[in-house]
């Protein structure tokens, strides 16, 4: 279709075209499949239950619960959750159930263990609050350190970039006011054939950041299309393909279904900075993404997905031959979806701190001051860290007064033999809890507060974070 | 599977090592093809890639050799999502032109990198060596 509006023209790809289908297939972590179980005898009211030692949620009457897609196995933490428990049941695995109750007349079980397939399940259904985002940002890293994120993997120092979404081939960006996608829409999801519910949580398409809420059958569904995964040290999350048949209704939608990816922009964003208003360095297209090498501040980095654009084309493909085949029929929404909705941010009856809120002076010297004279300093100001910096204040590095007393009794003479060059920084924007979680996780009792040019603003020190949480 | 070119020196080439091992550790080894005489050996072998890391470090402690063929396995679980293309400082992980997975076996460096293989959402990425 797109390339048949740019080589004969809207006009002409409007006569010629009916449907034009389009497919995702990506971690969408605000996923979950709800199930009933029937009731056991004698009957329990389920309180807390766990699947292959997962946890899940929200039990309603008795013997409905809810399986989380982000929710991770207390045993295999961050290896295996509830998105795994989603695709083994579809697969056609046994899985285990503990459940565990307080017991009531008429409930008067308290315990349960037993195993479970698919074909137990009363329901099994998919049940997805937010999917299918329009588009994403482009994550990348500012830090020194490696960091570990929902956008995966992100290098130190700008070294690599992620992605997700299909760009083009994104079904909300293909009906992106929302003509034909509304409640009711059917839709090809996990393999099987769903439907829309509603606008996604965080739904905002002012800002091409749509998203939707869809259902559908996981007993129908193929475990190629949904699949269980794991964000090393973020946790557990599902993929999920979707496809949704666009019909060309007007000339309108002929020429929004035309959509590029080298039209469609999103944010190069720094998740080195861990806070909602993350710094953005700048604007790539999809198409610049897809070619697997993008600028930033000057410099190439190498950028890949997380999404799956072959299984996204093969979704699509799919859902063409259903179509053609006469096994999916399209439907007309029964209702709009919400196209004015914006996304706002939590509001919080109590602040938080940051870092500029407890940094204060850092002692300092030079690289080539004598050791003694840095002893010296830290007896007079009493402290145990100096921050060594060069004659613009940038940040050379750090000694401690264990540093000191090493060096005396090794005999070191020099200074800069002791230095430690690698050294872990905060900035004044982080959050106090960010701060204490790179204390403790480099197991040391100070970080050096720096600007973005490395300028030493001071220094706060684990003693100091102590203090404002005993408070 | 794995294969694994196996040398043994004149020292140690009349002891049953590759016996030893397959008993003590229960690995189930395939010999491809093997060359043994007095001045040394060769055995080019098979070993289940799950339990390829445990063969290697056994053979290695015993004074063998281990030649591993193949420094990285991706298993059937990869849906090609691409997240590790990036992170390869070498590029023998590519994307095809119809976005397939592809990995060059022979470019991969193995445990030696391993930048790739914590960061797959499938974990299908098992390096060897």
């Amino acid at each position: 279709m797109k390339k048949l509006v740019e080589s004969s023209g809207i006009e002409v790809a409007y006569k010629e075209v009916d449907v034009v289908t389009t497919g995702t297939f990506g971690a969408m972590c605000s996923s979950g499949a709800i199930i009933n179980l029937g009731h056991a005898d004698p009957p329990i009211k389920i309180q807390r239950a766990w699947i292959n030692d997962v946890e899940v949620c929200h039990p309603g009457a008795a013997v409905d619960l809810y399986i989380g897609a982000t929710m991770m196995s207390e045993t295999r933490p961050f290896e295996y959750g509830g998105g795994h428990v989603i695709e083994d049941l579809i697969s056609g695995k046994e899985v285990e159930l503990r459940a565990t109750a307080y017991g009531t007349d008429c409930y008067p079980r308290t315990k349960l263990e037993t195993t479970l397939t698919k074909d137990d399940l009363n329901q099994f259904y998919l049940l997805n609050f937010r999917n299918c985002y329009q588009r994403y940002v482009c994550a990348t890293n500012s830090r020194d350190e490696t960091i570990y994120t929902y956008m995966g993997k992100l290098l130190p120092r700008f070294r690599n970039a992620t992605y997700s979404g299909a760009g083009e081939l994104n079904p909300l960006m293909n009906d992106p006011d929302y003509e034909t996608i509304g409640v009711g829409t059917r839709i090809f999801l996990g393999g099987a054939q769903g439907y829309v519910i509603g606008e996604g949580t965080q739904h905002e398409p002012g800002k091409q950041l749509g998203t939707i809420m869809v259902r559908g059958d996981c007993k129908k569904m193929s475990p190629e299309f949904i699949q269980g995964a794991t964000y090393t040290k973020y946790g557990t999350t599902l993929y999920v393909g979707i496809g949704i048949p666009i019909p060309i209704l007007n000339e309108g939608l002929a020429k929004k279904v035309a959509i590029r990816d080298e039209e469609i922009f999103t944010d190069i964003v720094d998740y080195g900075v861990p806070r909602r208003e993350r710094p953005k360095l700048g604007k790539v297209n999809y198409e610049q993404l897809k070619s697997g090498r993008i600028t930033i501040k000057d410099k190439e980095v190498r950028v890949s997905s997380l999404s799956s654009l072959k299984t996204a084309k093969k979704i699509a493909d799919t859902l063409k031959t259903w179509i053609e085949n006469g096994t999916f029929y399209l439907t007309a929404p029964a209702e709009k979806l919400p196209v004015d909705t914006v996304f706002k941010p939590m509001k919080q009856t109590k602040e938080i701190s940051f870092v500029e809120s407890i940094v204060h002076e850092a002692v300092t010297c030079t690289e080539d001051e004598e050791i003694k004279t840095v002893a010296q300093r830290i007896i007079n100001r009493s402290v145990n860290h100096i921050v060594v910096v060069d004659k613009e204040g940038r940040l050379r590095g750090i000694v401690t007064s264990w540093d000191i007393t090493k060096a005396t009794a090794q005999e070191y003479r020099k200074l800069a033999d002791i230095i430690v060059r690698h050294v872990i920084t905060t900035t004044p924007d982080e959050s106090l809890e960010a701060a204490a979680r790179k204390l403790a996780q480099h197991n040391i009792s100070a970080l050096p507060v720096i600007n973005q040019d490395r300028r030493v603003l001071g220094i706060v020190t684990s003693e100091d974070i102590s203090k404002l949480i005993g408070r | 599977m794995v294969r694994v070119l196996l040398k043994f020196s004149k020292e140690i080439v009349d002891k049953p090592i590759t016996s030893q091992i397959i008993m003590e550790h229960g690995i189930p080894i395939n010999i491809l093809s093997a060359h043994i005489n007095q001045q040394g050996g060769e055995i080019l072998a098979e070993i289940p890639t799950d339990q390829a890391n445990k063969a290697i470090e056994a053979f290695r402690k015993k004074g063998v050799t281990v030649d591993v063929r193949k420094l990285i396995d991706v298993s059937e679980k990869c849906f090609e999502c691409g997240a590790c293309v990036a992170l390869c400082p070498v590029n023998a992980i590519a994307f095809e032109k119809d976005y397939s997975v592809v990995f060059y076996e022979d470019k991969c460096l193995g445990v030696a990198c391993g930048l790739c293989a914590d960061a797959c959402p499938a974990r299908a990425i098992r390096l060897i060596g």
